[in-house]
C-alpha cells in the first residue's frame, strides 16, 4: 500500500472525531516521526502509527472507544488493499 | 432514519430563551413584561437557581468525563480540575442564591469570593494539563516561537483593550477589599486566557467534528465567563446597577456553555 493511500484511509476514518485538518496534521506528523516517508509502507510501519494514533485519540475518546477507531481504521486499510 | 433530535436541542432552546430574556429586561426594562411580570426580584431569584442548575450540571458532566476515561489517561486530570473549578464555583453561587432569592440583594464583597477565586487555579490548571496532553499525544500545538507569539498577542490585547477598562475601576473610592476582588477577577480571566488562546490553535483544526464540538462550547463559555467578569468589574465600580442584566445574561450563557460543553465530551465518551 502507498504511504498517501494509508494516510487518506487513516485520516477518512478519524475525521468524524477529530475532524479531517487536526486528522491529517497529526498523522503527517507521526509519519514524519517515525521516518515513513517515500512511496509503499510496511505493515510494520502501519501498526506502529496507528499506535500512536490511538494513543492520541485516547485523550479525546478513552482508550475503549480509541481502540474501535483504530479497529475501523484496519478495515479500511484491509479494504484498500483487498481487491489488488 | 430520522433522530430525534427534540432532547438534544431543548437544553440549548431554554439557554437561548433566558439570555434573551435578562437582555431584554437590559435593553427594555420598563416594558410590560418586566414591569409587570418579570420583576427584578424575580429575574435575580431565576438568574441565582439556574447558574446553580447549569454549575452543578457541569461538574457532574466534568466529573463523568473523569471517571469514564481510564486510569492514567492524560486528560483525566483536566476533567478532574474542570469538576472542582466548576464545583468551586458553584459553592460561590450556593452561599450567593439566598441572599439573591430572599431579599433581592447580592452582597459584595462576601464568603463567596473565596470560591469564585479559589476556582481559577483549578479551571486554569485544568485547560494547561489537556495543553500538556495534546502536546505528548503528538497534537500539533505549535512551535516555542509560536507558542510565545499566542502568549504576548494575548498581552497586548488586553493591555491595550482590557486595561483602559479596569483603570477607573481601580481608582474608583471604595473599600480596599471590593477594589482589590473587582480587579483581581479580570486580571485572573487574562491568565485563563493565554490557555485558552494556545488552545484555540488545536480547536480551530478540530472543528466540524465531534471533539471540535466540545471545544467550541468550552472555549466560547471561558470567553464568555472572562466578558462576564469585567462586565462586573466595571458596573460594580461605577455603579451602574441597570446593567446588571448583562452580567447575568453572560454568567448564564457561559455556565450553560460550559454545561454543554462537559456533556457533549461525556456523550462522547460513552457512545
Amino acid at each position: 500500500m502507498t504511504t498517501s493511500e494509508a494516510v487518506e484511509a487513516m485520516v477518512e476514518v478519524m475525521s468524524p472525531y477529530i475532524g479531517s485538518t487536526m486528522a491529517r496534521s497529526a498523522t503527517e506528523a507521526h509519519c514524519q516521526k517515525l521516518g515513513i516517508a517515500g512511496g509503499s509502507v510496511s505493515p510494520e510501519q502501519v501498526e506502529r502509527l496507528l499506535g500512536k494514533l490511538g494513543g492520541g485519540l485516547n485523550i479525546f475518546l478513552g482508550r475503549d472507544k480509541s481502540a474501535s477507531v483504530m479497529a475501523d481504521v484496519r478495515r479500511a486499510l484491509a479494504a484498500r488493499e483487498g481487491p489488488r | 432514519m430520522s433522530e430525534n433530535r427534540g432532547p438534544r436541542v431543548l437544553p440549548w432552546v431554554v439557554l437561548g430563551t433566558t439570555v434573551a430574556l435578562y437582555l431584554g429586561w437590559a435593553m427594555a426594562p420598563a416594558s410590560d413584561l418586566y414591569a409587570r411580570l418579570m420583576r427584578p426580584h424575580r429575574l435575580v431569584a431565576l438568574a441565582a437557581v439556574l447558574k446553580l442548575a447549569y454549575l452543578l450540571a457541569g461538574s457532574v458532566f466534568a466529573f463523568g468525563c473523569r471517571d469514564r476515561l481510564e486510569a492514567g489517561n492524560p486528560a483525566r486530570p483536566a476533567w478532574f480540575f474542570l469538576s472542582l473549578g466548576l464545583l468551586s464555583t458553584f459553592v460561590g453561587q450556593l452561599c450567593l442564591a439566598p441572599f439573591q432569592v430572599v431579599r433581592n440583594e447580592t452582597p459584595f464583597p462576601s464568603v463567596a469570593d473565596i470560591y469564585f477565586l479559589l476556582s481559577y487555579p483549578f479551571i486554569i490548571a485544568a485547560l494547561v494539563v489537556l495543553l500538556h496532553a495534546y502536546r505528548e499525544a503528538g497534537f500539533p500545538i505549535g512551535s516555542i516561537g509560536e507558542r510565545a507569539a499566542i502568549v504576548v498577542g494575548v498581552g497586548v490585547i488586553a493591555a491595550l483593550v482590557v486595561l483602559p477598562i479596569l483603570r477607573p475601576v481601580a481608582l474608583t473610592g471604595g473599600p480596599l477589599l471590593e477594589r482589590i476582588l473587582t480587579v483581581a477577577y479580570p486580571v485572573l480571566d487574562l491568565l485563563l486566557l493565554v490557555p485558552l488562546a494556545l488552545l484555540l490553535r488545536i480547536a480551530l483544526r478540530l472543528r466540524g467534528s465531534h471533539a471540535g464540538d466540545v471545544w467550541v462550547l468550552l472555549l466560547g463559555g471561558f470567553v464568555v465567563l472572562c466578558m462576564a467578569d469585567i462586565f462586573f468589574a466595571y458596573f460594580q465600580s461605577l455603579g451602574e446597577a441597570h446593567l446588571d442584566p448583562f452580567v447575568h445574561a453572560s454568567f448564564l450563557l457561559s455556565y450553560g456553555l460550559i454545561a454543554g460543553g462537559a456533556h457533549r465530551q461525556l456523550q462522547l465518551l460513552k457512545t
